[in-house]
């Protein structure tokens, strides 16, 4: 594009490569959307072919119509809705109090000498290993499922939004403070909001770790979710239903991280 | 421009008031305890009238930021004392505005918004920062770009957010720490231009750090030359080349004659401190 215009020469060599860069954009694009229908469709054959036994790996129009009648029974939707809530209740509470906390230990020496040991001991710990003593804390309602999610949320938000405010671009800090920002409103001022990109980082990563959570929740035992009924559909060798199950498990899983990447676009519009 | 003089005294009382004379008395500044101790200024004392346009100019490392730094109050003297119209300088204040050689703005705010900041720091409304802000990106010609974010400017467009930002607080003065180091030649020209025509409309005290000699003599009223090793106030020179001074003067015999005489004190002061360099190095 920085090319002299009056070379001829120039553009006349261009115009091949740009042909070249439609066609293969074209073949790109066909590759794109053949690579679904492609996976579907052989995962049909092989199901069908006899070449695996059909009950233990049923085709996917097998597994749609277990889909089809989970949702129809109307357990679909309370299944949904059960896991969800778990998952937004313990996100958000992990979420606020790892963002809270994690800004005040990044910029006081005192709070942050005070807490980080614990958490540093804690935070390795995978949440999953906690199941069996949540269970006897909380007994498997909801509580011990909201507090396995926060658990996964709260540190890995900590970690980054307490590293978040120590890498805030000093120059920025020294700008805000030859601009007059007094002490106690540098950290709503400059901290907070060049801390956020880190923090939102962190928010996106602890959306795959609430949902792995989740799972390792509801296996653990309860009455009602999308893993649990993989789990009960497992003792009834019902194959299609638990399939199903990992399908809406990915499904909203991949929803909620690309909702999040939309929100986080907009929020830190900056980075 | 005449009443532009270099000494306080000399000035109408009103125009006084406005203040923003600097003092540095005998000031030390040290990195570090004991063995490991750096001085990187040492023993400096200047005196710079409300109004003038002094550059510091001195090789890098030689101290020049760091003693800026302590007149913006970002840095503490180790002894000595920095003063602003006769008041100890403690700590960073909106009277001494700063530019640094990067534009450091808050890529989170609007151009507009970035100039806004320092007005509202200090208690003015958002309509009225707002409006301030307007005002001062008209000055630097960027008033088109109020609403754009910083990410999207040239660097030179930056830096003269970078200046109205500074300005926004109304500082008596300004200091600048090479601010057009990272510009290309032709806008660091435009740059040098823009920033004496703001300087003779406020009227205000620059302190400009660089190590280009031509930018010195072009800019200032007043060059100190700073050496390295450690870093101490080696010569003054007066730069008497009359006020408006458009980039031509490049090729006037005064400033011909200034740029000589610097450049024949820098060539002195670098052999010296490359020799000290060498003695301690050895030793």
């Amino acid at each position: 594009m920085t090319g002299h215009p009056d070379t001829g020469e120039k553009s006349g060599r261009a115009e091949p490569t740009r042909r070249g860069r439609g066609r293969g954009e074209a073949l790109n694009r066909l590759v794109l959307v053949c690579s679904l229908p492609l996976f579907f469709g052989l995962w049909e054959l092989i199901s069908r072919s006899g070449v695996v036994n059909v009950i233990l790996f049923p085709p996917p129009s097998t597994v749609l119509v277990a889909l089809f009648n989970w949702l129809q029974s109307g357990q679909l939707l309370i299944d949904f809705g059960m896991s969800l809530s778990r998952v937004v209740v313990g996100f958000v509470l992990g979420a606020i109090l790892g963002a809270v906390i994690g800004v005040l230990t990044g910029r006081y020496t005192l709070i942050s000498n005070f807490l980080s040991p614990v958490f540093q001991l804690l935070r390795p710990i995978p949440p999953i290993a906690f199941v069996p003593i949540v269970i006897l804390w909380f007994g498997l309602g909801e509580i011990g499922k909201y507090f396995l999610v926060f658990w996964g949320v709260f540190f890995t938000v900590w970690v980054s939004a307490h590293l978040g405010v120590q890498r805030v671009d000093d120059k920025l800090v020294r700008a805000a403070r030859v601009l007059g920002t007094p002490e106690n409103r540098m950290l709503r001022e400059i901290l907070l909001p060049g801390a956020l990109p880190y923090i939102f980082v962190g928010l996106r990563t602890s959306v795959s770790i609430s949902f792995y959570t989740l799972v390792a929740a509801e296996l653990a035992g309860t009455f009602s979710g999308l893993a649990y009924r993989i789990d009960i559909a497992q003792q009834n060798l019902q194959m299609g239903q638990m399939m199903g199950g990992l399908v809406m498990l990915g499904v909203i899983s991949a929803a909620a991280d690309k909702l999040f990447a939309v929100f986080a676009q907009k929020v830190v519009w900056w980075s | 421009m005449q009443s532009r003089t270099r000494h306080a005294a000399a000035r109408p009382a009103d125009e006084s008031i406005a203040g923003g004379a600097i003092g540095i008395d005998n000031v030390s500044i040290i990195f570090g305890e004991g063995e490991a101790s750096f001085i990187a200024v040492d023993r400096v004392s200047a005196e710079i009238a409300a109004g003038e346009f002094v550059c510091i100019l001195g090789p890098s490392g030689c101290g020049k930021s760091t003693l800026l730094n302590a007149i913006a109050g970002l840095e503490t003297a180790s002894s000595g004392r920095i003063s602003v119209d006769g008041t100890t300088v403690t700590g960073p204040s909106a009277d001494r505005g700063m530019v640094f050689q990067q534009p450091a703005l808050f890529p989170w705010k609007s151009v507009r918004k970035n100039v806004a900041y320092g007005p509202r720091m200090s208690g003015h409304g958002d309509a009225e920062a707002d409006r301030t802000a307007d005002r001062l990106l008209e000055m630097v010609g960027l008033a088109a770009f109020a609403n754009k974010r910083p990410q999207t400017l040239s660097g030179g467009m930056q830096q003269r957010v970078a200046i109205a930002r500074a300005l926004a607080n109304t500082p008596r003065i300004l200091l600048m720490d090479e601010p057009f180091g990272a510009l290309d030649a032709q806008t660091r020209a435009m740059m040098q231009e823009n920033l004496l025509q703001i300087w003779h409309e406020l009227g205000i005290t620059v302190v400009f750090v660089t190590h280009d000699v031509d930018e010195a003599i072009f800019l200032a009223d007043r060059i100190l030359v700073m050496s390295a090793g450690p870093g101490r106030f080696v010569r003054e020179i007066a730069v008497t080349i009359p006020r408006p001074r458009s980039p031509e003067v490049a090729i006037d015999p005064r400033f011909v004659e200034v740029k000589r005489q610097s450049l024949e004190i820098i060539r002195r002061e670098s052999a010296r401190a490359f020799d000290q360099q060498m003695k301690s190095a050895l030793s």
